[in-house]
């Protein structure tokens, strides 16, 4: 599994882009370095009032509900507060915050929740270095701190947006595959059925994964069974015939069952020509004649 | 050079490259010119297709017009093993070749062709097309 | 994958151009991330009118290149060819048969194939035809 800066493209040129248009300089960073005590000394704080925080609301408390969950989150939040004063903003750096975006997509917590720590942190820590500091190193270090803040953020975001999307990607497909099931019922003959609504979209899907599976198979029958299917209308029927041809040209033959009397009347009255389709009403019937045709049959032991 | 071979007393064409212009004319008349010199031996033709990642609808009219063709010297012809998404996209442009019989694959398309000489098959044997029509065993032999 | 790697002309002027051109659209669109479905039927459509600029047209060109529009990709062919243009346009794209060096079924079986398809002709005035299948998501 490739790290995150590898899977991103990120090198050292993107990293000083990045940095730059973040507007991200020595300067910031040095001040970072100077404060990092103040820094350290002020996150103890601010991550348990900010866990407090999270526990007291009842949408965030679910995500921190598993035992043991808050003081692991709370030492990794400290650690990485306190490397924000570090100065080293290299691609090691880069990695753990596209490692964070990740996982929070992986476990379900949207970015608000934890860009709302930072800004938390942010409250605090402008008050602490006014406080400390000198005016103008107050606002310096302030800004500076900030704007690390945002690049980290930002990198945090494109890693969720990425597994976002690959998540969302996978499942289409997946729902594809679930949508069109196929089945080898027996040596060379495949069923498949069709079950809700069959739009043009879904017929083109099936139709596709019919074809491909009959032929991996070298399937002679594909059983194709409609029982299931909501609407047989002139459209439906029109991409049921698409298909059998489709499958004829593979070199194979189509079965269709499932043919209530609806479906049959409704045929019928639209005038759709089955031609020399074989069709019947229950799918044991379908089956019997599928195994026939592959020159098999079904009968009692003995 | 389209090769041509003999199998269980069948003549197998296995197309190779794309069917252009060019090779159409040789291609029909080296089947043709092989049944007319097997005559007697050979009971059909069988194409096979699995090589065609392409088949838009002048190949597919060549398909079938060779079909015809042998099938007016009394051969008949099955074209076989033609992949999922030339299937799928030939229907979709509205071609069904309906005329042209087909099978999975060789053994398939053979056993099909035999069948058609053999009288008293089952039914089952007759792993024919559905909406081609249904050829009778060639009674002039 | 920048568009501008994407980007070709084919001289189609005899039958080998016809080949070359349906290898170049399959390869782009197996680039592009085409399952093999739509790869086959950007190919095909290409097959057609590639055949139609070389039989029919007398000869012309084909246009590749990669196009996007908010956030989905696609392939655009276009052909090109100064030949007698096409007199009974409604005709032609309604299919139905024809003899073996006819035009109508090529070009309503491969408007079947792709998302979108643009025809510019007029008897005398040559053809240009282009073509669009986008990428599933």
């Amino acid at each position: 599994m490739a790290s995150y800066t590898e899977r991103f493209g990120f090198d050292d040129t993107k990293l000083r882009e990045r940095l730059r248009y973040f507007d991200i300089h020595e300067t910031d960073l040095s001040l970072l370095i100077t404060h990092a005590e103040l820094g350290r000394e002020l996150t103890p704080g601010i991550v348990e009032a900010f866990y407090n925080h999270l526990l007291a609301c009842p949408e965030t408390a679910e995500y921190l509900s598993a035992p043991g969950m808050v003081e692991r989150l709370q030492r990794k939040q400290s650690h990485y507060f306190h490397s924000m004063f570090s100065g080293d903003l290299d691609l090691a750096y880069v990695e753990e915050r596209l490692r964070v975006g990740a996982v929070h997509e992986r476990i379900g917590v949207p970015p608000r929740w934890y860009i709302g720590a930072y800004s938390r942190y942010l409250v605090v820590a402008h008050a602490a270095f006014h406080g400390r500091l000198e005016q103008a190193e107050a606002v310096a270090t302030t800004a500076a701190l900030e704007k690390v803040m945002h690049f980290d953020a930002a990198l945090a975001m494109d890693a969720y947006i990425a597994a976002h999307l690959e998540t969302a990607t996978r499942q289409r497909a997946a729902i594809r595959e679930l949508s069109t099931p196929v089945i080898r019922v027996h040596d060379r003959v495949l069923l498949l059925p069709l079950i809700g609504t069959v739009d043009s979209n879904r017929a083109q899907e099936v139709m596709q994964q019919a074809l491909i599976k009959v032929s991996e198979e070298q399937a002679r029958v594909l059983l194709l069974d409609i029982a299931g299917v909501a609407v047989v209308d002139t459209q439906v029927a029109d991409h049921l015939l698409k298909m059998t041809s489709a499958v004829r040209l593979l070199g194979a033959q189509t079965v269709l069952t499932g043919i209530s009397p609806m479906v049959a009347r409704t045929m019928v009255e639209l005038g759709v020509d089955v031609g020399t389709m074989h069709t019947r009403n229950a799918l044991s019937d379908g089956l019997e004649l599928a195994l026939d045709l592959v020159g098999m049959k079904i009968g009692p032991i003995a | 050079m389209i090769p041509i071979l003999r199998v269980a007393g069948h003549i197998l064409v296995s197309v190779q490259t794309e069917l252009g212009d060019d090779v159409v004319e040789t291609f029909q008349d080296a089947v043709l010119m092989a049944i007319h010199n097997d005559r007697g031996r050979t009971d059909g033709v069988v194409i096979d297709i699995t090589a065609l990642e392409v088949v838009d609808t002048y190949v597919a009219r060549v398909l079938a017009d060779t079909a015809a063709m042998a099938k007016l010297m009394g051969r008949q012809t099955v074209v076989v093993g033609m992949r999922p998404d030339v299937a799928f996209t030939l229907v979709q442009m509205g071609f069904t070749l309906p005329e042209v019989h087909t099978a999975l694959n060789i053994d398939d398309g053979i056993a099909w062709l035999d069948a058609l000489h053999t009288p008293g098959t089952t039914r089952a044997q007759r792993v024919g097309p559905l909406d081609a029509p249904r050829s009778e065993p060639d009674t002039n032999r | 994958m920048t568009a501008a790697a994407l980007s070709h002309t084919v001289t189609l002027s005899c039958q080998d151009d016809v080949a070359t051109a349906r290898r170049l659209a399959r390869s782009i669109a197996l680039e592009l991330g085409f399952d093999a479905f739509a790869a086959t039927a950007v190919t095909t459509a290409t097959s057609e009118l590639a055949r139609n600029v070389v039989v029919h047209g007398g000869g012309g060109f084909m246009g590749v290149e990669m196009v996007r529009d908010a956030g989905r990709v696609g392939l655009a062919l276009t052909f090109h060819d100064e030949g007698p243009g096409i007199e009974n346009l409604e005709r032609a794209l309604q299919g139905g048969y024809s003899t073996r060096r006819s035009l109508g079924l090529g070009l309503s079986g491969s408007r079947r194939l792709v998302d979108s398809f643009d025809i510019d002709t007029a008897p005398g005035a040559g053809t240009r035809i282009r073509i669009v299948k986008w990428k599933r998501r």
